[in-house]
């Protein structure tokens, strides 16, 4: 609900509530005061009338109107003396009118009368109506006055913190353009509006260092690996090496090569995560995966993997070019690492998904860690690949279990979440199936 | 053939311009973006190796005013910024390649000589190497005058042993090379064995000596020792 609703409901019911129990309070006051008035009156004709019986002792009438009066003899005298309302019936237009009366007892001649004095209340009637009538009126129009007026007048002091909010919305922390709000007239909106604004600089501020801080990270770590990639390089041109050297050397440069991979990963990971890749481009992923496996031909061949390509549609998404390519390039090679030599792969596109499958053996680890940074199968190449390579060295063993670093399936997920695709893995028949939908 | 090495990093520096005195080219090192500058006034290079992150300026700018000075000179970016935008950059503002680090020396290598290769002779040049001959340019490979078909593979393979002749080159190294930097590990080195195995076979088979010799643990080496 809009805050002016909500506070237009309130006021819009509080003010209907005060206003009804005004009405009442209003109309029980007149009436009171009208009655006060046509008692204090029929008091004083009682007094008229005591005098007039004291004078003559009797009662013809004629003193008063018809209707106003009527002495009525009874057996008892009762001392009670009370007001009540009454209908009485005019004689000349039948209609019923209504009359306040007053009752009391008294004795004529000393005979016990009973003595009721009547005053008409149709004028008071008429007033309390017209009076009534007006009330409304004037407070019905006071109060949509009001209303209208407050709507109004709230549109206009709300209106500073819409165009915050609109602002706020259109803020984009990895574009440069920082967040420009001008300053209120209102004290809080103004205090608003500076607080946000300092937000948002210290977002960007905070952005823009640890963009800063990866770039600067992955060079300051590069640039050693180099280092030491260079000066074992230089170092294997050596004819003196003995062959543990030769193998101490392979394995520096080995892990060495690794920790940059590593070290590359994380980046795009992190680059990823921080939003650092813009340019979104409507990309045919079906077409592209297409292609990556084209460009793998040689190590599908090399491990025999036959191909199914089933395009029922294409897939086109939203996303950066350099990551669509990371993507799939990831899937694929993802497909062929943990395949069985002479397996095959499956990509199968729809409207809604794109598949790719492979044969493997089963996970090792549970579906729903296979995503998480770090989390390693048993690696089913190293042990298909030592089994089968027969190189006269004999060096496969070295290399055997440190070709993964782990990332490939993190980074996978990670442009998933960022760009709105859903990825899921099953395992049925011996087949591993990545989705995107 | 005169080199310039501008990079920061001291060491590495250094062993770029070994290894490339070594495959005779006369090295000069810069360390920072002002020596860079006076040296590319004052000399004139044939290739200029440049990191792109330096002290006292960027590598872009420098590029710019090299390409400014002499247009002729052959650039290659050296870089730990994988970004796509740098190597465009790079390449619209007039540099030749751009390798990110860490790189192998010997792929450093290749890509100079590949490149002076393309500058010196426009595309009429050929490489010797006792009795194989290669012609760059129509990517034929000639042993005692016949020609001798080599797949693609094959045929940078030996492209990559005759630029690095004498060399002591990783499998690592060799793999990428042919593969590019993504692709997995464990197979690429199976397949370099098997693609090293058939280029041996093809060469010798069309009367080449065998000039591929493996050193335990590292990689291969080929040449006359």
């Amino acid at each position: 609900m809009k805050l002016l609703t909500k506070t237009n409901r309130v006021y819009l019911s509080f003010s209907v509530g005060i206003y009804l129990l005004t009405a009442l309070a209003f109309y029980a006051i007149i009436k009171l005061v009208i009655y006060d008035e046509v008692e204090s009156r029929l008091l004083v004709e009682k007094r008229d009338f005591e005098a007039y019986i004291q004078a003559h002792n009797s009662w013809q009438g004629g003193y008063f109107v018809e209707n106003k009066i009527s002495v009525i003899p009874v057996t008892n005298a009762l001392p009670t003396e009370d007001f009540k309302d009454t209908l009485i019936l005019n004689r000349y237009d039948h209609e019923l009118v209504p009359f306040r009366e007053l009752t009391y007892y008294t004795r004529i001649n000393g005979q016990a009368h009973r003595v009721s004095i009547r005053k008409s209340l149709i004028q008071s009637y008429r007033l309390i109506e017209v009076i009534t009538v007006s009330m409304v009126a004037f407070l019905s129009l006071l109060f949509l006055c009001s209303f209208w007026f407050q709507s109004r007048l709230s549109g206009q002091l709300w209106q500073p913190f819409y165009n915050t909010l609109a602002k706020v919305r259109k803020f984009d922390l990895s574009s440069s353009t920082p967040l420009l709000l001008p300053a209120e007239e209102i004290t809080e909106f103004n205090e608003l509006n500076d607080v946000l604004q300092k937000m948002s600089e210290k977002l960007h501020q905070d952005y823009q260092s640890l963009k800063e801080f990866t770039e600067n990270a992955s060079h300051e770590i590069q640039t050693p690996l180099a280092l030491i990639n260079a000066r074992v390089e230089q170092l294997i041109q050596s004819e003196t090496l003995t062959e543990s050297q030769s193998y101490w050397l392979d394995e520096i440069y080995r892990a060495s090569r690794r920790m940059s991979k590593l070290n590359q990963g994380l980046l795009l990971l992190a680059k990823i995560e921080n939003r650092q890749f813009a340019d979104v481009d409507l990309v045919d992923l079906y077409v592209l995966i297409t292609e990556k496996l084209y460009d793998m031909e040689e190590i599908l061949q090399h491990k025999q993997l036959r191909v199914f390509t089933k395009g029922t549609a294409t897939f086109p998404r939203m996303l950066p070019v350099t990551l669509a390519d990371v993507l799939l390039s990831n899937l694929v090679s993802n497909a062929i690492k943990h395949n069985v030599t002479g397996g095959l792969i499956r990509i199968e596109s729809t409207t809604d998904q794109l598949c790719i499958s492979n044969t493997g053996p089963a996970p090792t680890i549970t579906p729903d860690r296979l995503f998480e940074r770090f989390k390693k199968g048993r690696d089913a190449t190293a042990s298909i690949s030592a089994a089968m390579n027969d190189t006269e060295e004999g060096t496969a063993r070295h290399y055997a279990p440190t070709n993964s670093i782990g990332l490939g399936l993190a980074i996978v997920k990670q442009i998933g979440d960022s760009y709105g695709l859903t990825i899921s893995y099953t395992y049925a028949e011996g087949e591993h199936r990545i989705c995107l939908r | 053939m005169k080199m310039l090495v501008v990079e920061d990093e001291r060491g590495l520096a250094e062993s770029v311009s070994a290894y490339l005195t070594k495959e005779g080219f006369i090295c000069e090192i810069a360390g920072t973006y002002a020596e860079a500058e006076e040296k590319i006034y004052l000399y004139r290079y044939d290739c200029v190796v440049v990191d792109l992150t330096l002290p006292g300026g960027d590598g872009f700018s420098l590029i710019k005013s090299l390409k400014a000075l002499t247009a002729t000179t052959g650039i290659i970016i050296i870089s730990a910024r994988n970004a796509l935008e740098d190597k465009i950059k790079g390449l619209e503002i007039g540099s030749d390649d751009y390798l990110t680090k860490p790189f192998h020396l010997s792929e450093l290598n290749a890509r100079v000589k590949s490149l002076i290769r393309r500058r010196n002779f426009g595309g009429h040049n050929e490489i010797r190497f006792q009795e194989i001959q290669v012609l760059p340019n129509a990517r034929k490979v000639y042993i005692h005058d016949r020609e001798t078909p080599l797949s693609r593979k094959e045929y940078d393979l030996l492209l990559y042993f005759l630029s690095n002749i004498d060399v002591a080159l990783t499998k690592a190294s060799i793999a990428e090379h042919l593969w590019g930097d993504d692709i997995d590990s464990a197979d690429s080195l199976d397949m370099v064995y098997s693609h090293i195995k058939n280029l041996r076979r093809k060469l010798v088979e069309k009367g080449a000596a065998d000039y591929v010799r493996s050193i335990y643990g590292i990689g291969y080496k080929f040449g006359l020792s």
